[in-house]
C-alpha cells in the first residue's frame, strides 16, 4: 500500500485557528478509511460496504479490520454501515515495516515517525468529521440548559447478572446512526465513563469482544503529565486539543509492548502539535495498531463502539448490534419472509432485523419474564427515537412469550430462524444443552417451511451443536460455518437450510432416539398440525 | 402484539370476555410485503380477528381476485395485518377454549406443566 498523502511537509505544529483548530478546505480528495468489525464477518462488512458506499473492501484476513478508499465529500455515508464497530482514518500504512532489534532503538525510531508522517489530509478529515456530528446532534434534541444540543436526561434502568437493579441519571443524545447508550454492568465488563468536546455525554463498557484479532493486546494510553503550552500562532480564544494514543500490538517478535510504544509515539506527537495528553477526555483519538511487521496509524472516528447502538436496556448477554447485522445479512431477508427468534434475549436479533430489512417480518420470543420486558423496551425506545426524528415509528415486530420447545406456530410457516443459543457460560449449562439443542432443533424444525426455509445460528457450544445437527440430517443440512468471537469466547455461527423433508415423516426427528415409541397425540399439540 | 401474529398462531380468536385495549399506529406501508403476505394468510381467520376488534371497517370477508395491484386494497390489509395492535386482551383457542393473556402488547404462550 503507498502512502495516501501528497505531504507538503507540514511538520510543525499546525496553526491552530478557529474553533475545532484546522483549516477546513473545500476541496475532495480521497483517502483510506478503516473499520472494525466483528471477527468473521470481514466478508459481510465488506459486502455491505460495497452495496452503500460503492467501494472494494480490503480485508485484514481474521484480524477483523476492513479498509477501503473514499472521496471525502462521502465522508457521512460511513456513518451509515451497521456492520462495523468503529472506524477511522488512515495516516499511515506500514506493509513490511523494520522493527529493529532493540527496544531502544525501535522506541526512539517510533518517536521520530511522528514527525515524518503525513497528518493533515487525516487531521482534515477527523475535523470534517467532528463537525458533521456537530450538525446532527443539535437538531435531534432540545436545547438544553447547558448549551449546545444536550438531551433530556433520562433515568434509565440497568438490570445485572445478579440481577440487582442500577438506577443511573444519563444525559443522551441521539444521532443518525449512534445511540448513545447506557450499558449493563455484569461481572465480565467494566465501565467507563468518556465525556467528549461534544455535547454527548456516553458510556462505554470495553468488552473482550471488541475484535481485535489474535494476540492484541488493547492498552490505555499512558497519560503524559506536563504543562500545558500555549501554541505559537494560537489565537486567542482557541482551544488546545485533548489526545490520547491507543495501541494494539500483536506478534511475536517485537521488542517492546504495546504500553510503551504508546508512550514513546504519544510523546512524541505531543512535541509535534502540542496537544494536551488525556487519557478520558479527549477530542483525538490516534491509533497505534502493530500486527507483526504491518502498521497503521490512524485517527478515530468513533467515539465509542457502534456495536451497541440499538439496545438501550441490557441483559447478561446482549449482543452487539454489528453482529447481529452480520448473521441477519447471512440469511438475506427477503419481502414477506417471516423470521423468528425463539430466544431473544433483549430482542436485539430481531430489532436490528426490523431496521435494517423492513420488507421481512419479525416475531420476537423468550420464556423468561426479564426478558421479554427488556425487548419491548428495547423496541419501544427505538420506536420513540423514530418518532422523535419525524420518521414513521412502527416496525415489523411483535414480542411472544413462549416455550421454545412448543412454538405457537403453525407447521411449516417460518421462513428463517435466527437466534444466538446459550452458551453454557453465561447462561444455561452445558449438561442443560445436550437436551435442549436436539429439542430446539426439532421444533424449530418443524416450523421452518420444507425446502426454502433457513437458520442462523449463534453458538459457543459447537461441539453439542454439530453432534444434535448431524442427528437430524433429515430436517437440517449444514450448509455454510462462520467462526467469530464473542465476549472473549469462540463461537460459530451456523448457517442451515431446512431439508424438504416433512416433519413427522422422517425417521431422524424421532424424539430422544426412541425410535419405537410413537408421538403423542395431546390435545396442545394436534392444532399444531396443518 | 399486532394482528399479523394471529394467522400464523393456531389460535384465530380474540376473546371478547376480557376487557380489550387495542392501538393503531403508523407502520410504513410496503405493499410488496403486503401483497406477498397474504397467500400465507389464513384469511376467514384475519378477518373475525379484526372483526373482534372492532376494526373490521371495510376490509372484505372474502379475499379479492387480483389484489397485487390493488393499492387501496392493500393498503386495508396492511392496516389491519400491521397497524392495530392488541395492548390488552386475551387470545383463545377455538378448540380447547384454552385463553393465553396478552399484556402490554405480548401475548403469554406458556403451556402449563399438565398441558406441555
Amino acid at each position: 500500500m503507498s502512502s495516501q498523502d501528497s505531504s507538503d511537509g507540514q511538520q510543525c505544529p499546525l496553526v491552530v485557528v478557529g474553533e475545532t483548530g484546522f483549516q477546513v478546505s473545500d476541496e475532495v480528495y480521497t483517502v483510506t478509511i478503516g473499520a472494525t468489525v466483528p471477527t468473521g464477518f470481514e466478508n459481510t462488512a465488506a459486502e455491505e460496504v460495497q452495496e452503500k458506499i460503492g467501494a472494494n473492501a480490503k480485508i485484514s484476513k481474521d484480524r477483523g479490520r476492513i479498509y477501503f478508499q473514499i472521496t471525502t465529500d462521502k465522508l457521512s455515508q460511513v456513518h451509515h454501515l451497521r456492520s462495523v464497530d468503529n472506524l477511522f482514518v488512515v495516516v499511515e500504512e506500514y506493509d513490511n515495516y523494520q522493527f529493529k532489534d532493540s527496544k531502544e532503538e525501535t522506541l526512539e525510531d517510533l518517536q521520530k515517525l511522528a514527525s515524518k508522517l503525513p497528518w493533515s489530509d487525516a487531521l482534515k478529515v477527523w475535523n470534517m468529521n467532528t463537525t458533521l456530528k456537530k450538525k446532527r446532534g443539535p437538531h435531534r434534541q432540545p436545547q438544553g440548559p447547558r448549551g449546545r444540543g444536550r438531551g433530556k436526561a433520562n433515568k434509565v434502568t440497568l438490570e445485572t447478572d445478579t440481577m440487582q437493579t442500577e438506577t443511573i441519571e444519563t444525559d443522551t443524545v441521539v444521532t443518525d446512526t449512534v445511540v448513545t447508550d447506557t450499558v449493563e454492568t455484569d461481572a465480565i465488563d467494566t465501565v467507563e465513563t468518556l465525556t467528549t468536546q461534544e455535547e454527548e455525554l456516553e458510556l462505554e463498557a470495553p468488552t473482550a469482544d471488541q475484535g481485535e484479532g489474535a494476540g492484541g493486546v488493547r492498552t490505555p494510553a499512558l497519560e503524559i503529565l506536563g504543562e500545558q503550552q500555549e501554541v505559537p500562532g494560537q489565537e486567542l480564544g482557541a482551544k488546545v486539543l485533548k489526545f490520547r494514543v491507543t495501541c494494539n500490538r500483536a506478534g511475536d517478535k517485537h521488542s517492546f509492548s504495546s504500553n510503551e510504544a504508546a508512550r514513546d509515539f504519544g510523546g512524541a506527537v505531543q512535541e509535534l502539535f502540542q496537544w494536551k495528553a488525556d487519557m478520558t477526555k479527549f477530542d483525538i483519538e490516534v491509533l497505534l495498531n502493530i500486527h507483526n511487521v504491518e502498521m497503521v496509524i490512524g485517527i478515530a472516528l468513533t467515539e465509542e463502539s457502534l456495536h451497541r447502538r440499538n439496545i438501550t436496556h441490557f441483559g447478561p448477554t446482549t449482543l452487539r448490534s454489528t453482529l447481529c447485522y452480520g448473521m441477519l445479512r447471512l440469511c438475506k431477508p427477503q419481502a414477506s419472509d417471516v423470521i423468528l427468534d425463539p430466544m431473544c434475549g433483549t430482542g436485539a436479533i430481531p430489532l436490528e432485523g426490523a431496521i435494517e430489512w423492513q420488507q421481512a417480518f419479525y416475531l420476537a420470543g423468550d420464556n423468561n419474564d426479564m426478558a421479554v420486558s427488556r425487548t419491548v423496551n428495547n423496541i419501544c425506545h427505538i420506536q420513540k427515537k423514530r418518532r422523535d426524528k419525524g420518521s414513521i415509528s412502527g416496525l415489523p415486530i411483535d414480542t411472544v412469550q413462549w416455550d421454545l420447545c412448543h412454538l405457537p406456530m403453525r407447521t411449516s410457516s417460518v421462513d428463517i430462524i435466527i437466534t444466538d443459543m446459550p452458551f453454557g457460560k453465561r447462561m444455561g449449562s452445558r449438561k442443560n444443552n445436550w437436551d435442549l439443542y436436539p429439542s430446539c432443533l426439532k421444533e424449530m424444525a418443524r416450523v421452518t417451511r420444507p425446502g426454502s426455509g433457513k437458520a442462523v445460528i449463534l453458538t459457543q457450544d459447537k461441539k453439542c451443536f454439530q453432534k444434535a445437527i448431524s442427528r437430524m440430517g433429515g430436517l437440517w443440512r449444514k450448509h455454510h460455518t462462520v467462526w467469530v468471537n464473542v465476549g472473549g469466547l469462540h463461537a460459530g455461527v451456523f448457517l442451515l437450510k431446512r431439508t424438504l423433508g416433512i416433519f413427522g415423516q422422517i425417521a431422524e426427528d424421532s424424539r430422544e432416539g426412541k425410535e419405537s415409541k410413537p408421538h403423542e397425540e395431546k390435545p396442545g399439540e394436534e392444532r399444531k398440525k396443518e | 402484539m399486532c394482528i399479523c401474529i394471529l394467522y400464523l398462531n393456531v389460535l384465530s380468536r380474540i376473546s371478547g370476555s376480557q376487557a380489550t385495549e387495542v392501538k393503531v399506529s403508523e407502520v410504513e406501508f410496503n405493499p410488496n410485503f403486503v401483497s406477498r403476505m397474504i397467500p400465507k394468510l389464513e384469511w376467514s381467520a384475519l378477518v373475525q380477528a379484526a372483526d373482534g376488534l372492532g376494526h373490521l371497517q371495510d376490509l372484505p370477508t372474502e379475499l379479492i381476485a387480483d389484489y397485487e395491484a390493488n393499492e387501496d386494497f392493500l393498503r386495508k390489509v396492511h392496516r389491519v395485518l400491521l397497524e392495530v395492535e392488541v395492548l390488552e386482551g386475551c387470545l383463545q383457542c377455538p378448540e380447547s377454549g384454552r385463553e393465553f393473556p396478552i399484556t402490554r402488547g405480548v401475548p403469554n404462550m406458556l403451556l402449563n406443566e399438565e398441558e406441555a
